[in-house]
């Protein structure tokens, strides 16, 4: 399928609140078109002004109260549009990020970062405010262009031939315009990614605070972002400086503009063809038109911008259909708390999981394991082992589908699953990884994960994990919040949060990478019989290098070099 | 690691003080804004000119000689504006370059409490995001503020020449406009506070779930996430649209004041024309004043929001700089080379409340006494103190009572570089960088060691064969991306960044948990050549990985229940090593030991 244009993404994305997007876009309609009465007004005004009082002309108090009336009516206008518009544009942007944020954490399909965390944060702020600065300028364009047509109309009316020629310099800024963008496009590019530099460099610097402090790395890594910021401040320069210079070429085509209108009214004046109140329409309207003109040229480069921008964001979304993430979506966000959405899959009992020929190699071309292929027997434990690098982490993932393209199958039951990463989940499989993730909020959350479950099943897991005692610790037990990344649990608990959190899916396989850290062997021991004796059924996937775990195994693969020793 | 890091009391600085740190700058921008000024408070004098002549038959040639004039001056204005605008972002990005720089610093050096509370996420936002906002102001501010200002108070200068009536009443039209303007912002602040701080939770919040976005596929647990993210949404729906509104009332009081002042003007232009008082050519040039005064206070009302923003950003990169660390100043003194001698006096610690986090006490009236080259083996259960004697000698802490010398130097003496360079500490925790597999091991700092010495260390460590197969070699990325390093191989690649210091102490806080037998004897082996003629503490989860060392030290609830020569302490059968040794495999867990076999 052809991938939808920048345009029809927008559209689309004006269906989000619809109506209130159609209704804001009608009160700036009428706000910027307005001005054109405003230019009629004073052109009455003026030439009533001339003539004088014997003229005969309109009472030019009589304009003014117009004037008045109008404007107290544009203020109206001005706040039924921001009142509108702020509503619908928040929540576009907060439509884009959830969208893009519940791809990523529930799509089907292995997801893998196109970059670090940080970065991909940036595409989440810096690439929603550029589709959000292109959604201002949609909803301003029928305006504009509305009062273009009158003005040119009204002005045309007066006399042609002076509209044409005042015209063409402003038509010349355009050209010129175009001419600097494509420059302006490659610096602002080069702002953004040394930007990026900057930002992923900070969120890289507090990641890893202790680290840089006992290496007493402090003075290098800072002279390093000193320079990453240097780097910065010239790209940001180019760019201010083209960006002027974009915006005085339009200027300085109004004082050109301006200047071809007095060369002609010199004698038209003087013959009476042209009046005061003619000259003041012309001023008035010239601004406004050189404005449109910018605008439109500041439209074509954030059209330009907003696709960039688009396209972006669908890299990082990898694999979801189009316009997936603009596509209308309640928020929820006013009224009552939304409910938990459970998609748990249903349990398959397993009887025996056969994975055959699995391979991955990595975005650079390495090979990381080949030609994997075991059974895994219900109710047995099985333990890879082999040395570091050999493939341990990479293989449990491929197996559960955390990693794109990967070769090879897995069968439950004997039937290939066809989509691992939204199957191999609670309850019918869990993971702990080699490093666990905990999240800022109570312990409990993190453990439950907003998952039903049944009486005590959260107790039972605590105990399995040896938690018990580390709760009673905290002041708040289960409630006590545990800080970005878990960061107020020491690393032990962390592992065990992480395991307490695997058995409370109750799940019939668990894959376990190196749960030793966390455990001394003999509390290790403890965790194997209670879990053996809770469900006998249940069948194990382990790393570790224990060999108390080794004995009680059922099987052992020893990997090597990404692949299996027979 | 101490609190404060050299250069951090610059930091304290005004940001002002950064501000006047380019004279020569400063003062060539304002005279380009001056003539900018001038040369547009001289274009609608044209104007009045050409107009009144046009009705009074003046020739064409005169006509024309006047609109000429005017285009010159009309481009001349531009080209100064721009050129203003040029210097003036050159300053702007200069200051907060140079703030951003002692911002990072002094966050830096603030105590491990704080960085707990925070994700690197929510520090981006406001350490970029807010001086980002506040240099674009600055940027911006002196032409376009700083300009209209200076138009405004032409405009009324050259008004009053007119007829002091026009003066005056615009005089205090447009002091009213922005007294109105002050009040409204002042009152917009705090929202548009509120709103950046929303806005650093939401990407802090995201930031943090695509880092253990494995963890939560692998655990369905992604709808629970979405249903966090909700509250998160809401509390930024709330607090935008709350900002928003207060923009509004800016602006739509300052449109409505700005008509009342149109009106009133227009009506004395119209009679004063009309008497005869002023000439149709001075009412059209009152009329472009009017039209410039309007474009002044909507560009300066429009770049409120900017105000606000900046103003926003500035309190809370103030605030920042105003987090205080808990610890006192670095001292100066360096660390003699070779093995080190440490000696704690009667420690006593807890770890300081902060936020929601009480006082503990951890470890109370702790002594001991390492000679140069010696090895204590550090044994304890968990929560017992161990990693809190780590930190404290790493100065993330201080002391509540009692004193640490290395060296014979008290800690405090010691200036942060050399404690850093006499201390090397190796743990299970490794952080590595989305970066060189060079700067990963220099921390940046290319000046800290060559290539040939890099490759060297590496292949002492046992990661030759590694390095060799790297697709770029020391230039290789590693990190985040994960693909060229499993998690032993980032622990021997840790391993190698504290060697290259040559530490005079090393700690070994249970370095070898996460890995296979088979690296362990690796890692072992390493760890042996590196132990030598150093003197060094290990924390052990294992009895067999102390078996070597000299002292024996038994930590129970912050106290040091046991401490001794190790030899001596196994050959006594009433000592607690002694039972821990007899009722203990060699695979033993520590914990369960010392839990029961701890003798009261």
């Amino acid at each position: 399928m052809k991938k939808p244009t920048t345009l029809r993404t927008m559209l689309t994305l004006t269906g989000y609140r619809r109506n209130v997007f159609l209704i804001s876009t009608a009160f700036w309609l009428l706000l910027h078109s307005t001005p054109v009465l405003f230019g009629i007004f004073d052109r009455a005004l003026f030439d009533s002004l001339a003539e004088g009082p014997e003229g005969g002309g309109v009472n030019p108090f009589l304009i003014l109260l117009l004037m008045g009336l109008l404007d107290t009516g544009r203020i109206g206008l001005l706040a039924g549009g921001v009142i509108t518009w702020s509503r619908y544009f928040i929540g576009a942007h907060l439509l884009i990020r959830r969208n893009l944020l519940g791809w990523l954490l529930t799509a089907k399909g292995a997801r893998r970062l196109n970059g670090s965390p940080s970065e991909v944060v940036t595409r989440f702020r810096d690439d929603v405010d550029d589709v959000g600065n292109y959604l201002d300028s949609f909803a301003d364009f029928p305006g504009f262009a509305l009062f273009a047509v009158l003005a040119l109309v009204v002005m045309l009316g007066v006399d042609v031939q002076m509209t044409v020629l005042i015209m063409a310099p402003l038509g010349l800024s355009v050209l010129l315009a175009r001419v600097l963008q494509p420059l302006i496009r490659a610096t602002r590019r080069r702002l953004r990614e040394a930007t990026t530099e900057v930002t992923g460099f900070i969120g890289e610097l507090m990641g890893a605070v202790q680290a840089i402090k006992i290496a007493g790395a402090t003075e290098g890594a800072m002279r390093h972002f000193d320079g990453l910021g240097e780097v910065r401040r010239r790209a940001a320069l180019k760019d201010s400086l083209l960006t002027e210079s974009f915006r005085s070429v339009s200027d300085n085509m109004v004082a050109v503009s301006t200047a071809i209108m007095l060369f002609l009214a010199a004698d038209r004046m003087r013959e009476g063809v042209f009046t005061v109140g003619d000259m003041a329409l012309f001023m008035s309207y010239l601004p406004y038109l050189t404005g449109i003109m910018t605008f439109i040229g500041n439209m074509l480069v954030e059209h330009r911008r907003a696709g960039v921008a688009f396209e972006r964001l669908d890299g990082v979304a990898v694999d979801a259909p189009p316009l997936e993430l603009v596509r209308n979506r309640d928020l929820q966000l006013d009224g009552p708390l939304p409910d938990i959405v459970n998609g748990m899959p249903e349990r398959v009992p397993l009887q025996r999981l056969d994975v055959r020929g699995l391979g991955y190699t990595f975005p650079d071309g390495t090979e990381a394991i080949s030609d994997v292929s075991f059974t895994l027997p219900r109710g047995t434990l099985t333990v890879v082992t082999g040395r570091v690098g050999s493939g341990k982490s990479t293989m449990l993932r491929a197996l559960l589908g955390l990693l794109p393209q990967t070769t090879g199958e897995v069968l439950w039951n004997l039937q290939p699953i066809s989509d691992r990463s939204t199957f191999l989940v609670p309850p019918n499989a869990a993971y702990t990884a080699q490093v666990p993730r905990l999240f800022s909020d109570s312990l409990r959350e993190n453990l439950v994960l907003g998952r039903t479950l049944g009486r005590g099943a959260l107790d039972r897991a605590i105990d399995t994990a040896v938690m018990r005692h580390d709760i009673e610790r905290l002041e708040e037990g289960l409630d006590t919040g545990v800080g970005n990344r878990g960061v107020k649990l020491s690393g032990g608990q962390i592992q065990r949060s992480a395991a307490a959190r695997m058995f409370v899916g109750d799940a019939e396989l668990l894959v376990f990478d190196d749960l030793s850290s966390a455990l001394d062997a003999q509390t290790e021991a403890e965790l194997w019989r209670a879990l053996q004796q809770e469900d006998p059924g249940r069948t194990y996937l382990v790393v570790s290098h224990r060999p108390v775990l080794l004995e009680r195994a059922d099987q052992v693969l020893v990997m090597e070099a990404g692949r299996i020793l027979t | 690691m101490t609190g404060n890091i050299p250069g951090t009391n610059r930091a304290r600085q005004n940001i002002l003080d950064h501000g006047t740190a380019h004279p020569l700058r400063l003062t060539v921008t304002l005279a380009l804004l001056l003539s900018s000024v001038g040369l547009q408070l001289f274009v609608p004098q044209l104007l009045r000119d050409f107009i009144d002549s046009a009705m009074g038959g003046q020739s064409g040639a005169y006509l024309r000689g006047i609109a000429l004039t005017f285009l010159l001056a009309a481009i001349g204005r531009q080209l100064l504006a721009a050129a203003a605008t040029y210097g003036s972002a050159d300053l702007g990005w200069r200051v907060t370059n140079r703030v951003r720089s002692a911002l990072a610093r002094h966050v830096f050096g603030l105590d491990l409490e704080f960085h707990k509370s925070t994700t690197p996420g929510n520090l981006i936002e406001r350490i970029d995001g807010d001086l980002t906002a506040l240099g674009n102001f600055m940027s911006q501010f002196a032409v376009r503020v700083f300009g209209g200002v200076l138009l405004l108070a032409g405009v009324l200068v050259l008004l009053w020449q007119v007829s002091p009536v026009f003066g005056a009443g615009l005089l205090a039209f447009t002091g009213l406009e922005f007294a109105i303007i002050m009040l409204t912002r002042k009152r917009a602040v705090p929202a548009t506070m509120q709103e950046r701080e929303s806005s650093a939770e939401l990407f802090g919040f995201i930031e943090e779930r695509l880092a253990g976005l494995d963890d939560i596929r692998a655990n369905g647990g992604g709808n629970h996430s979405l249903w966090s993210f909700n509250a998160v949404m809401r509390r930024y729906w709330r607090t935008s649209l709350n900002a928003w509104m207060q923009r509004l009332t800016v602006w739509l009081s300052s449109y409505g004041v700005y008509v009342l002042g149109f009106v009133g003007t227009t009506f004395v232009m119209i009679l004063m024309v009309r008497s005869g008082a002023i000439t149709v050519g001075t009412g059209f040039m009152i009329f472009q004043y009017l039209y410039i005064l309007q474009n002044q206070i909507e560009i300066i009302t429009n770049h409120m929001q900017d105000v606000q923003k900046a103003a926003a950003g500035l309190t809370r990169v103030r605030q920042l700089m105003e987090e205080t660390s808990g610890l006192a100043e670095p001292g100066t003194d360096t660390l003699p080379a070779g093995p080190l001698a440490l000696e704690l006096d009667g420690v006593t610690f807890r770890y300081p409340a902060r936020g929601d986090l009480p006082e503990r006490v951890t470890l109370s009236d702790v002594s001991l006494r390492l000679r140069p080259g010696e090895v204590l083996g550090l044994l304890g259960r968990t929560g017992s103190g161990k990693t809190t004697v780590t930190r404290l000698l790493f100065r993330f802490y201080d002391p509540v009572r009692g004193q640490i010398r290395l060296g014979g130097m008290p800690l405090q003496e010691l200036s942060a570089e050399g404690l850093a360079s006499g201390v090397g500490l190796v743990t299970q925790d490794v952080q590595l960088f989305q970066a060189s597999v060079r700067d990963n091991l220099t921390f940046f700092d290319s000046g800290r060691a060559t290539d040939g010495e890099l490759e060297d260390l590496i292949q002492r460590i046992g990661l030759g064969g590694w390095l060799r197969g790297l697709p770029d070699g020391l230039e290789t990325r590693i990190g985040a991306g994960g693909s060229n390093l499993s998690a032993g191989e980032a622990q021997l690649l840790a391993l190698a960044r504290v060697f290259l210091k040559d530490p005079g102490l090393v700690i070994l806080d249970e370095p070898t948990s996460r890995l296979d037998p088979h690296t362990e004897e690796l890692l072992q082996l390493a760890l042996d050549r590196l132990l030598h003629n150093r003197t060094a503490i290990i924390i052990a989860h294992r009895l067999e990985t102390v078996r070597k060392a000299d002292q024996i030290l038994v930590l129970d609830d912050g106290r040091v229940a046991e401490l001794g020569d190790r030899e001596a302490l196994a050959r006594d059968p009433a000592s607690r090593y002694a039972r821990l040794l007899a009722a203990a495999g060699a695979d033993t867990s520590l914990d369960e030991l010392l839990q029961d076999g701890g003798a009261t």
